[in-house]
Parts: structure tokens; C-alpha cells; sequence
């Protein structure tokens, strides 16, 4: 998801290069201007297609729905007034997503749910029935060992196997 | 007492101001307590924890002055530890190590085992990965510091010649580096210090002079056969441990390098040869550290009293050679310690029931110098109780003494044989059908921390699978099945065995309507592809006949059974029909009013080559009868003909009378009945 999703931004991202750069040399002294607010529209929606392609809850709601009909992926308390460390539990949460998908690759049904309690880091994920039960025993145990390693606390994987992924809607 | 007055102004206060009521709650703690004991029993209405310590504390003393403490100090964990006081075990769930998801959750042993391993063998793989890269894991988050939580250094940082590098490999447990060194001090001309040598000596002996291979842990887990194997010599020859001790060896080599030998070195070096195996020259080193004028330690002789049995084949040497060292040890006034006291026992459990008194003195003279026996102790005693060959003795009085003595103890692993003790306890229950005594057993478990002491799964799940016979055997069916809940499958996974236990135990208690339930738990412990299970499932079913809701359930169970047997997807696997089986099940459709389905089942046994009963075809026929479906019978009698049964002409008999045919099926039948009079 955040790997296919940086690759469509970095595309966009050379397209507004290309146009301001484009314009620049038609009205001369235009200064480079990559804006994010372009990417406000396209951030995490996906669009419309032939109606093969299956959605689950997650992706086919909208970020203005986080709050309405989504749920927070990540949560802690570093976003509360006088509270810090945000950026880097968000680096963490980026990070802990990555390894989790490489590892059990193809086997994820959504996205996780990271959750901070205590010192203890709590990753939810919903995991498809592709690998037996003993492998997947092999990953969480390798894990759970490796991140709590990794962030000095307390790792567990609170793992939800389904038999395929859940479908909303087609697009 | 207290005056009825002063109780609702207890109540509001208490309801009202909290604090206020704290105080007052305080200051008549004790009156407060005996009163509200007698009103709401034992329920603490929002009392912390240190209240009702210093108010129990008071009702205790209540004879003597009341004496609160100015200021009583917790532990860093006393909250969490009161929390975990109000949870106890979840006897629905398993194992909390395994996640909580039906796909993940093992259902039968093999499957635990597996899954754990698997996890471990994760756990292992990062391990690997964090250790073999420190650089990456080396930034410290955590306030305070989590030891255990960073990288550990695997590899030498040392490298010149010196002590501190030979120290660091001891510590690594690098065997061979740390003899090189050793050997390259020496020929540097370097002096090694004493502690150092003797720390030397201790690794090379502890691991027989080779480096301690990694998976070793590992391979021990899949020694299951070795165990068994182990048990069942315990009570035969001696074990012959292959000497692995080699005769050119390091340890022996450097031990002779040495300026000065002590007693310490001498003990590295006879405990090493005890454990791989030497015990000739075990003995051998012994004598000359004796010749040397230098006196043992405890670690030495409890070596050589272990190695008694393996040299010695009579009795009456063993005991020689025991008593002869325990002499030595008074002499050289060393003390004995748990593990000497255990030690000898469990020699004397190899020599049989001749050895009780001697048994029985042992412990008196431990408890005597004032070593608290483990449960060790009590299992050697047990074996030299209770031989498993003989069975002439089935007097449990020494194991009745033992529960009484040992209740309500709750008791640490000091020894590992500590694991056996609840294993051969329940079993002497077990073949002495004493079920008072297993429940002393059991509520022994239940004390404390003694849960630790059934050992792995493998342990606690004999110990559970022979109580759960006991109780099959001796209890009543609810009683059985209240123990079964409160066991399975939290605890343990029932074999084959189990499940033929708890249904002996539905018969005997005429509770066969349980059978159904009996089934679906066959088939969640995966015991379905047993065929004596379900053969003897089956019959249980068909033995009766029963009310028409139970016949409904066995019948929907008969089907699932058939579909076990005919499953196209395993069909490799697949148990083979006996006409006992096919038989049953043929029954149990018909009594239910399923006949399309029992029709189906004639044509199975002519498949499968078994001859249908006579009985069968008789309730055939009846079924027919009422179903009046005349050409069924004809093609009823037609099978009974082919299959060349006696009761073709009885059969034929019957259907002629009783049914309203055709011509043509008046002609078939009179025509297999009198094919059938000839041959009677």
C-alpha cells in the first residue's frame, strides 16, 4: 500500500516539475512550486475503475472519514498537548509496517493497527490462511524477537487469521 | 458489638465521603469488620488492599493491643501481583504462549509441541540475526536500561595473549579457543593464574572437551523415544552411558601441566569423567587425590555415589561401595547436601523393595541434619516402594503418609527428577484405585507454584491422562465430566485411551445420550482416522435402542462416521470397513428412520466384500413392511441371496406372507425360497 502509493506520488511530483518547469520558460521568473495541496485529493482515495477491483472497508473509505467511519491505524498518546516524540513514533509505525509486510509477504489482509500502551507495542494484523500454522509461529516468535529488540520494549503480535480478504466493494 | 446506632451512620458515611469514610473505617477497623463479615460475607466494597491487610491484621490480634505499623512498604510490584490474584486460570483457553485464533490454537500434543517449537525456532532465528549484527541494535531507548533486551557479544574482541583473553573465552564458552590460548600462555612463559586454571578445567570438563554445538538444545526435544526408552530401564540394567570421555584428552593433559593441584581441580576433572562416561578412572582419581592427602568436596562424592549403580550389579556391592563413601565423606568431615541424600536414594531404588528400611532411615537422618527434602526424595522413595514389575504389594500406606506430610507445600525444582514425582504418584493411585488419594494428589498440584513441577507437556500429560483414567474409573459421570472441562483442553489433550475411558465411564453410568458430544470432541482432539475408536463409538451407539431424539443424534453421527471411512479426499488414509462397523451403522440409520440412507449402506458392504448380520435383514424387512414398499423387499431377499446367507429362505418366507406382490415378485421369491430349502 505505502510503497505503491509513494511511487504514484513521486510521478505526480515530476509532472508538477515538468508543468512549473514548462511555464517557467513561457512566462519566465516563475519560481518552482511542488505543492502538497494537489496531493490532498489524490492521498489515499482510490478512484473509480471497471468494477474488478476489490476494496476492503479501509481502502475504499476516504481520509475525512477517519473518525466518522474509520477507525485511527496507529495509536498512541504523543499527538496529545505537551506530549512529544511524535515524529518519532511515526517513523517507528512506518518502519514496523514495512518489516511487517516484507515478512509475511502476501499473507496481510489489511493494514495493521499499531497500538502504544503502557511501554508495551501492541501490532494487530490480519493475516490471510496461505502459510501453516507452524510457519507462521516461526515468523511471530522471529517478530516479536526482532522488534523488541529493535525498540527496547515490549513487542506482541496480536494476529487474526482469515481465509481471504475481506471485501467491501468493487471499483 | 457493635450498637444498631452506629451502623447507617457507617453506611452514609461509607456511600457519602469516601475519605471521611476511610478514616472512620480506620478507626473501628476491628468492629467494622467483624459486622460487615456477618452482613455481606467476604465482599470488600472498594477497601485497598493496605486497609484490609492492617483491619486482618487487627482481627488476628484481636486478644492482644492493636499494633498499625507507621508506614508498611510494597514491593515494585505489589499492585500487579494483587490484580493477578483475582484471575485465576481460563480453562476454555490454551496455552497463553499461542495466539488467540482458531487456525493458530493446537488441538491435539502433536500440534502443541509443534507450534512451540516453531515459535522457538523464530525466537532463535532473530536471536541469531540481532547477535551476529549488534551495530543495528546497539541504540538505547529504553529509561531505564533493559539488559536482556540488547545484542550479546558473541564474538572475541581479545585477540593478543593474555589472561583477560582467555577469561573472555571461558566466558563465551569457546572451548577449543580457550585451549589454544591456555596452551600459547604457557609457551609465552605467562603464569595463569589459579581461579583462572580452575575455571578452565570446570569448561573442559563440563563439555568433554569439545566446543557445545548450537541445535544441542534442540535435538534433546526429539528424544520423546529416548524417554521412554530411559523409563523403562530405570528399573532394568543400569543404562551403559558409552565412555565418550577420550583416553588423549585436553582436561586430563592440562590438569597435569599444573604447578599445584587442589581439590577443586580434582573435582572438575572426576566430574567430567562422570558424566562422559569414565568411571573407572573416575574412581582412579579419587584414590589418588586421597593418596595426595586432600580432601573432597561434596560435588565429588556425589559423582561417585551416582556412579555406583553402573559399576556394581549386586546389591549388597552397591550398598558397600555407598557406605563406604559416605564414611570417607564423615571422615574428611564433609557436609552432604540435597543431592548426596538424593543421589543415594535413587541407587537404592534401583536395588529393588529390599531396600525400604534403608529408604525410610535415609530420610529420617536428611530431616535430622535439617536438609528439607525435595519432591526428588519422595519419587526415589516411591520406586523403591512400588517396583513396577511386582504386583503383590498394594499397600498405599507410605503414599498416604507421604500426602499427609506433604499438603499444602508448595515446593521449587531443586533436583531434576523432581518432575517424576507426581507421575508415579498418580500412578500408584491409579493401580491401587484409591481415589482419595489422587485427589490429595491433584490438590497438591493446585498449591502455589507446584504446577512447575509436572515438568513438560509430555510429563504433565501422563500425569492428567492417568488421572483422568482414575476418575473414569471411580467417579460419577459428572463429577467425571466437571474434572474433564476444568482439563481439556487447557491443560492437556486426551488420547485415544482417555476417550475410551470417558465412554466406559457414559456406560457405565447409562449416560450414552453424551456420545454425540463424545463424537465432536474426537473429532476436535483429531482422533478421527483411529478406527478402534470409532468402532468402539459405534457400537456403544447401537448397542440400545434409545429415546427418538438420541436415535436422531447417533444417527447424524453414524453419517459423519460413514463420511470418515468414505471420503474421497484422503482416501490413502482412510480406515477399512468391518462388517461389525458397517453393521452398526446400518442400525442406527434404520432405528432413526433414515432408510434411503441405509439402502446406500447395503450397497457398501457388497463393495467392501463383509456379509451383512441376519438380525439386519430382519429389521430390513420390518422397515419395509411398515414403509410398504414390496419391491424393496423382493430386492431385499434378492442380496440376502447373493450374499448366500442362511436367512434367505426365512426371508423369503416372510415377504411371501407378509407383503401384497406382483406375479412376477411372487415367482422370484417362491423361487429363492425354494433354492434355499435344499442347502438346510
Amino acid at each position: 500500500m505505502a510503497a505503491s502509493l509513494s511511487s504514484r506520488g513521486v510521478v505526480r511530483l515530476l509532472g508538477a516539475l515538468a508543468k512549473s518547469a514548462s511555464l517557467c520558460s513561457s512566462s519566465g521568473g516563475r519560481a518552482l512550486h511542488v505543492t502538497a495541496a494537489c496531493c490532498k485529493n489524490r492521498a489515499a482515495r482510490v478512484r473509480v475503475g471497471k468494477g474488478d477491483r476489490p476494496l476492503t472497508y479501509e481502502e475504499a473509505h476516504h481520509p475525512h472519514d477517519i473518525g466518522h467511519r474509520k477507525g485511527w491505524l496507529s495509536q498512541n498518546t504523543s499527538n496529545l498537548k505537551g506530549e512529544g516524540g511524535a515524529a518519532d513514533r511515526t517513523m517507528e509505525d512506518v518502519f514496523i509496517r514495512r518489516f511487517m509486510f516484507g515478512t509475511f509477504y502476501g499473507c496481510l489482509g489489511n493494514e495493521l493497527v499499531i497500538k502504544r500502551r503502557g511501554n508495551m507495542l501492541i501490532v494487530c494484523a490480519l493475516i490471510l490462511h496461505k502459510l501453516p500454522p507452524a510457519k507462521m509461529y516461526f515468523l511471530i516468535g522471529y517478530s516479536e524477537y526482532l522488534l523488541s529488540h529493535f525498540y527496547k520494549c515490549p513487542v506482541k503480535l496480536d494476529i487474526q487469521t482469515l481465509t481471504s480478504k475481506a471485501v467491501y466493494k468493487y471499483l | 458489638m457493635v450498637s444498631p446506632s452506629q451502623k447507617p451512620s457507617v453506611y452514609s458515611n461509607m456511600a457519602a465521603l469516601g475519605k471521611y469514610g476511610g478514616h472512620c473505617i480506620q478507626k473501628n477497623s476491628r468492629f467494622l469488620l467483624s459486622n460487615l463479615e456477618q452482613l455481606w460475607g467476604h465482599r470488600s466494597f472498594g477497601w485497598t488492599p493496605a486497609l484490609r491487610q492492617q483491619a486482618a491484621e487487627a482481627n488476628k490480634e484481636s486478644t492482644e493491643t492493636i499494633v498499625i505499623p507507621r508506614k508498611k512498604t510494597w514491593s515494585n510490584v505489589a499492585v500487579l501481583e494483587a490484580l493477578a490474584s483475582t484471575v485465576s486460570k481460563d480453562p476454555t483457553a490454551y496455552h497463553y504462549q499461542f495466539q488467540d485464533d482458531s487456525y493458530l490454537s493446537p488441538r491435539t500434543t502433536y500440534e502443541l509441541k509443534l507450534f512451540a517449537l516453531s515459535q522457538e525456532a523464530g525466537r532463535s532465528a532473530a536471536k541469531y540475526f540481532v547477535n551476529t549484527n549488534p551495530k543495528f541494535f546497539t541504540k538505547d531507548f529504553a529509561e531505564p536500561h533493559i539488559p536482556c533486551l540488547m545484542p550479546e557479544t558473541v564474538s572475541l574482541l581479545l585477540e593478543e595473549v593474555s589472561e583477560e583473553a582467555l577469561k573472555e573465552r571461558i566466558h563465551l564458552r569457546k572451548v577449543t579457543a580457550a585451549i589454544d590460548m591456555y596452551d600459547q600462555l604457557l609457551q609465552a612463559g605467562t603464569a595463569v593464574s589459579m581461579e583462572t586454571s580452575h575455571e578452565l578445567l570446570d569448561l573442559i570438563c563440563f563439555f568433554g572437551d569439545s566446543d557445545p554445538v548450537e541445535g544441542e538444545e534442540l535435538q534433546m526435544e526429539d528424544s520423546e523415544e529416548f524417554r521412554m526408552v530411559k523409563k523403562k530401564t530405570k528399573f532394568n540394567q543400569p543404562s551403559n552411558l558409552q565412555c565418550t570421555w577420550k583416553d588423549d584428552n585436553n582436561a586430563e593433559r592440562i590438569f597435569n601441566l599444573l604447578p599445584e593441584r587442589d581439590t577443586r581441580c580434582y573435582s572438575a576433572l572426576i566430574r567430567g569423567m562422570v558424566k562422559y562416561g569414565a568411571y573407572d578412572k573416575a574412581l582412579s582419581m579419587f584414590t589418588e587425590m586421597l593418596n595426595n592427602r586432600l580432601t573432597g568436596d561434596v560435588h565429588i562424592f556425589n559423582a561417585l555415589i551416582s556412579v555406583t549403580p553402573k559399576i556394581q550389579n549386586t546389591r549388597e556391592k552397591k550398598w558397600d561401595l555407598i557406605l563406604e563413601l559416605l564414611t570417607q565423606m564423615s571422615q574428611q568431615k564433609v557436609q552432604p547436601n540435597l543431592l548426596t541424600f538424593n543421589t543415594v536414594l535413587k541407587c537404592l531404588s534401583q536395588c529393588g523393595p529390599t531396600a525400604k528400611t534403608v529408604a525410610l532411615s535415609i530420610l529420617t537422618e536428611m530431616k535430622a541434619i535439617g536438609i528439607a527434602p525435595s519432591l526428588a526424595t519422595y519419587t526415589y522413595i516411591l520406586w523403591t516402594f512400588f517396583k513396577t514389575a511386582s504386583c503383590a504389594e498394594r499397600n498405599t500406606d507410605i503414599l498416604q503418609e507421604m500426602m499427609l506430610e506433604l499438603e499444602g507445600t508448595s515446593f521449587t525444582c531443586q533436583d531434576p527428577d523432581d518432575i517424576y514425582f507426581f507421575g508415579s504418584a498418580i500412578k500408584i493411585c491409579l493401580q491401587s484405585k484409591d481415589l482419595e488419594l489422587g485427589y490429595k494428589v491433584q490438590s497438591l498440584v493446585e498449591v502455589g507454584e507446584n504446577w512447575r513441577l509436572l515438568g513438560d507437556s509430555f510429563e504433565s500429560s501422563i500425569y492428567f491422562g492417568r488421572f483422568f483414567s482414575l476418575l473414569c474409573q471411580m467417579e460419577h459421570i459428572d463429577v467425571v465430566l466437571k474434572w474433564y472441562a476444568r482439563h481439556v483442553p487447557s491443560l492437556f489433550y486426551p488420547n485415544s485411551q482417555g476417550l475410551r475411558d470417558l465412554m466406559q465411564a457414559l456406560d457405565t453410568d447409562d449416560r450414552l445420550d453424551f456420545l454425540p458430544a463424545v463424537w465432536k470432541e474426537i473429532q476436535s482432539l483429531r482422533h478421527v482416522h483411529r478406527p478402534n475408536l470409532l468402532e468402539e463409538l459405534i457400537s456403544l451407539m447401537a448397542r440400545d435402542k434409545h429415546s427418538p431424539e438420541v436415535q436422531e443424534s447417533f444417527a447424524m453421527c453414524a453419517l459423519e462416521i460413514k463420511n470418515v471411512y468414505e471420503s474421497a479426499s484422503r482416501a490413502k488414509y482412510n480406515p477399512t470397513w468391518s462388517s461389525m462397523s458397517l453393521s452398526n451403522i446400518t442400525t442406527l440409520l434404520l432405528r432413526a428412520n433414515k432408510t434411503q440412507q441405509a439402502w446406500d449402506m447395503l450397497k457398501l458392504f457388497k463393495a467392501n466384500n463383509k456379509v451383512p448380520s441376519d438380525d439386519l435383514l430382519e429389521d430390513f424387512l420390518s422397515v419395509c413392511r411398515s414403509d410398504s414398499s414390496p419391491q424393496r423387499a423382493v430386492e431385499l431377499v434378492q442380496l440376502s441371496a447373493s450374499f448366500c446367507l442362511q436367512s434367505t429362505q426365512r426371508l423369503a418366507t416372510r415377504a411371501l406372507a407378509e407383503f401384497d406382490l406382483t406375479e412376477e415378485q411372487r415367482a422370484i421369491l417362491s423361487e429363492l425360497e425354494s433354492a434355499g430349502e435344499p442347502a438346510n
